[in-house]
């Protein structure tokens, strides 16, 4: 698997239960909202714990690459806004009604808005990476006359590129929802 | 609302110790909010002098070195650390009465309180551990 881009590491190698746990927590009181943290871990038991500690935060848990001994854990800060934001973009469609399109090979263009660390464990076959943070950075590489489809984990961030994309004059775009969280269709990550 | 999680201590074996540090801190790093009251021989584990020498299990002394290897941080470590994490701890005065110990014989930061002021946190926990 390529380098994928965090904003900071965190050493726990060595270290037993609870101290993995207890240090990612101040470790990401540190961070930002989005950011992504790496934490190194040799404790067997952080595999678990990792992901139970995410889930009753609410952090966002990617993944883990095992590398030899270690276990190199990673975690997104989430945003509150991810839950409380409203949805304006006015133009949706359904995960299933994505793969249809995409099973038919309709041609249209997916972008994916996720960070680059969540885009490289799983992501839609053929989807562009363009973090929501970078997206108008980028705008001018789209073409406004595409018919394009954003999607993120929950339909939240791919809302705001939504709209900030019609914003920039494209008129055929449209939110997937919920996104990754619910994709059932075909994936592919960095190692394949 | 956060999870709370209401811990009695009322053993005093280096093994009882590290099941209430442990858990403690584990939830607060998890955003729980966390409280244990330590009562009878649970006092010794924030007594300031008993705390450094809990003894193993007789028979299980040999596990001493286990703790080393696996470079499990010491209790006066996992005490300091619950505290940073905000984990109250209260101590039970009806105890300290009977042993007669005082205040000044724990950790800096305590509660001192009776079965009620343990209650009163413990009457809407959603995780109740008695150790």
């Amino acid at each position: 698997m390529p380098e994928i881009k965090t904003n900071m590491t965190l050493d726990c190698k060595g270290l037993a239960c609870p101290m993995p746990i207890v240090k990612t927590k101040k470790a990401i009181d540190q961070l930002e909202e989005g950011q992504v943290i790496e934490v190194q871990a040799t404790d067997k038991g952080s595999l678990a714990d990792i992901q139970g500690w995410a889930k009753n935060t609410g952090h966002h848990y990617l993944g883990t690459v095992e590398d030899g001994d270690v276990l190199r854990h990673y975690i997104r800060k989430s945003r509150p806004a991810e839950v409380k934001e409203e949805k304006k973009h006015p133009h949706c469609v359904s995960n299933e009604d994505l793969a249809k399109k995409l099973a038919a090979n309709d041609k249209i263009t997916v972008i994916d808005v996720r960070e680059p660390a969540e885009y490289s464990f799983n992501r839609i076959p053929g989807s562009i990476s363009i973090p929501l943070g970078e997206l108008e950075d980028h705008v001018h590489e789209l073409n406004p006359e595409d018919e394009i489809y954003v999607v993120c984990r929950t339909g939240n961030r791919s809302d705001m590129a939504c709209r900030l994309l019609s914003e920039k004059g494209f008129n055929q775009v449209k939110n997937v929802e919920p996104g990754m969280s619910g994709w059932t269709g075909p994936l592919e990550n960095a190692e394949k | 609302m956060s999870t709370k999680v209401a811990i009695i201590a009322s053993n005093a074996g280096l093994f009882d110790a590290y099941k209430v540090f442990n858990i403690a801190t584990a939830s607060a790093a998890t955003d729980a909010e966390v409280a244990i009251f330590f009562t009878f021989e649970g006092l010794n584990l924030i007594h300031k002098q008993a705390h450094h020498q809990l003894p193993l299990p007789a028979g299980a002394e040999h596990f001493a070195e286990g703790f080393k290897n696996a470079n499990i941080p010491s209790i006066p470590q996992l005490v300091e650390m619950a505290q940073e994490l905000g984990v109250k701890i209260i101590a039970c005065q009806m105890t300290m009465d009977v042993m007669n110990l005082k205040k000044e014989d724990f950790i800096e930061g305590i509660e001192v309180g009776g079965a009620v002021t343990f209650l009163d946190f413990a009457k809407d926990a959603n995780v109740s551990l008695t150790f």
